[in-house]
């Protein structure tokens, strides 16, 4: 980990160019009018906004929903690239170490694209270049024929004895979701390492990543509870947060929700977590909406750790989160629009 | 040279030293205050141009406190 200084000035001036680009992303009002707005007519809205050049650029060769995706694509790697050039110090080797999990995303996207056959263009559409795999490895791993090459060609990156010690399991059944799980395992695993290398602002970046494990356990503590998996399966979960995997564990056997949400919200200190369990317990609701509700509970805590903490790393987090669900929502909507879903179905994938 | 003339070459060389003090630690503090009202007034401007008159009156508020130093430094010189 570098460890470099920088002025106090940087990161003030930094946080301040975040914190304004946070408030020119798209508003729940915005959102509501192209909820009402043909394809057509959103790839316009959209071509207005912050995705003008993605959208001008790509204009000629794509169209309707491809055009969209695409853009988004690019958009999101270029801001990403962006934040990381502007950040100064320690928070461009934050920055660096949050978005490695692009790699894995990417990654894990060409494994299953050329299992299944896609083409190279069409794997290339819904890549991230945001990681430390940039453009060039990512091309080169597209360009391999099969999956075994792609995982040879990755010998460099730091993840890839997880990939090597599922390759062939993941490979002969097709699935990839043990890799998967392993490989993000391994990501928090090294993000939480951050804490003893002593590097300045480290203990604000463990209490995201400790918020994003917490976050994530109860998501797949609910999803466990919806498909009814009988066996609790210590392997689906987290280390390293507010709970042991003896805990979780414990808790993901429990059957009714309600006993669920006592158990977490009895050692969660995340008040609008706490919130949103609190509104679980009252409603009947699908896994979709819990989803939904967990993931604007966890940006929500984001942004109150970067009011409290406003020349951290959370100020450059929060920016980074909201754009990723920007460009997800934003995705959900042309999809949905292309395959002629009424508005509020499409609005209930939404985190606004 | 007098006593008495010892005596008001000192006074009026601890008032100037006095007047320097008020501007110059006054001076500093602005600049203090200036640097992170600076630099939250420039990242700002650079994503929204037209925040740029805001952004110079913030960053120019701090000066207020120099001229509070130059009044006392005036006051102490002239009085």
């Amino acid at each position: 980990m570098v460890q470099s200084s920088s002025s106090p000035g940087s990161y003030i001036y930094t946080s301040t160019r975040l914190r304004v680009r946070k408030s020119k992303l798209l508003t729940p009002a915005e959102y509501h009018r192209m909820l009402n707005m043909g394809l057509s007519e959103i790839t316009r809205f959209i071509g207005e906004t912050e995705y003008q050049k993605e959208v001008e650029e790509l204009g000629t060769s794509f169209s309707g929903v491809d055009l969209i995706e695409l853009a988004l694509s690019w958009n999101l790697a270029k801001e990403y690239q962006r934040v990381i050039d502007m950040a100064p110090g320690t928070l461009k080797q934050f920055t660096k170490t949050y978005l490695e999990r692009w790699d894995i995303y990417n990654v894990l996207t060409i494994l299953r694209g050329k299992i299944q056959g896609l083409s190279e263009g069409k794997i290339k559409e819904v890549l991230i270049p945001a990681g430390s795999l940039n453009k060039m490895v990512l091309d080169r791993l597209l360009a391999e024929e099969s999956c075994e090459r792609v995982i040879d060609g990755l010998k460099n990156w730091h993840l890839e004895p997880v990939l090597q010690s599922h390759a062939a399991a993941a490979i002969s059944s097709g699935s990839f979701s043990q890799m998967e799980n392993d490989l993000y395992k391994k990501f928090y695993a090294d993000l939480l390492k951050v804490e003893e290398q002593g590097v300045t602002g480290a203990d604000q970046f463990i209490k995201f990543v400790k918020l994003e494990i917490d976050t994530l356990n109860t998501k797949t503590i609910f999803r466990m509870q919806a498909d009814a998996v009988s066996k609790a399966s210590r392997d689906l979960f987290i280390p390293g947060a507010s709970f042991t995997l003896d805990e979780l564990e414990q808790i993901s056997g429990l059957s009714d929700q309600v006993e669920i949400i006592d158990a977490l919200s009895a050692r969660i200190r995340n008040e609008p977590l706490l919130i949103a369990l609190e509104e679980l317990r009252e409603k009947k609701t699908t896994l979709n909406e819990i989803n939904i509700k967990l993931t604007k509970a966890h940006l929500e805590q984001m942004e109150r750790l970067s009011r409290i903490h406003p020349f951290s790393i959370h100020s450059v987090l929060v920016y980074l989160e909201k754009k990723k669900y920007e460009v997800a929502n934003l995705r959900a909507l042309a999809r949905g629009k292309e395959s002629q879903l009424p508005g509020d179905v499409i609005e209930q994938y939404l985190v606004i | 040279m007098t006593e008495v003339e010892v005596a008001e070459i000192t006074a009026m060389g601890m008032k100037s030293i006095g007047a320097a003090l008020a501007v110059g630690l006054t001076g500093i503090a602005s600049g203090i205050g200036e640097m992170s009202i600076g630099a939250a007034a420039v990242g700002a401007v650079a994503e929204k141009k037209d925040m740029f008159g805001l952004a110079l009156i913030f960053t120019v508020l701090p000066e207020t406190i120099v001229i509070f130093g130059l009044v006392v430094a005036l006051l102490i010189l002239f009085s």
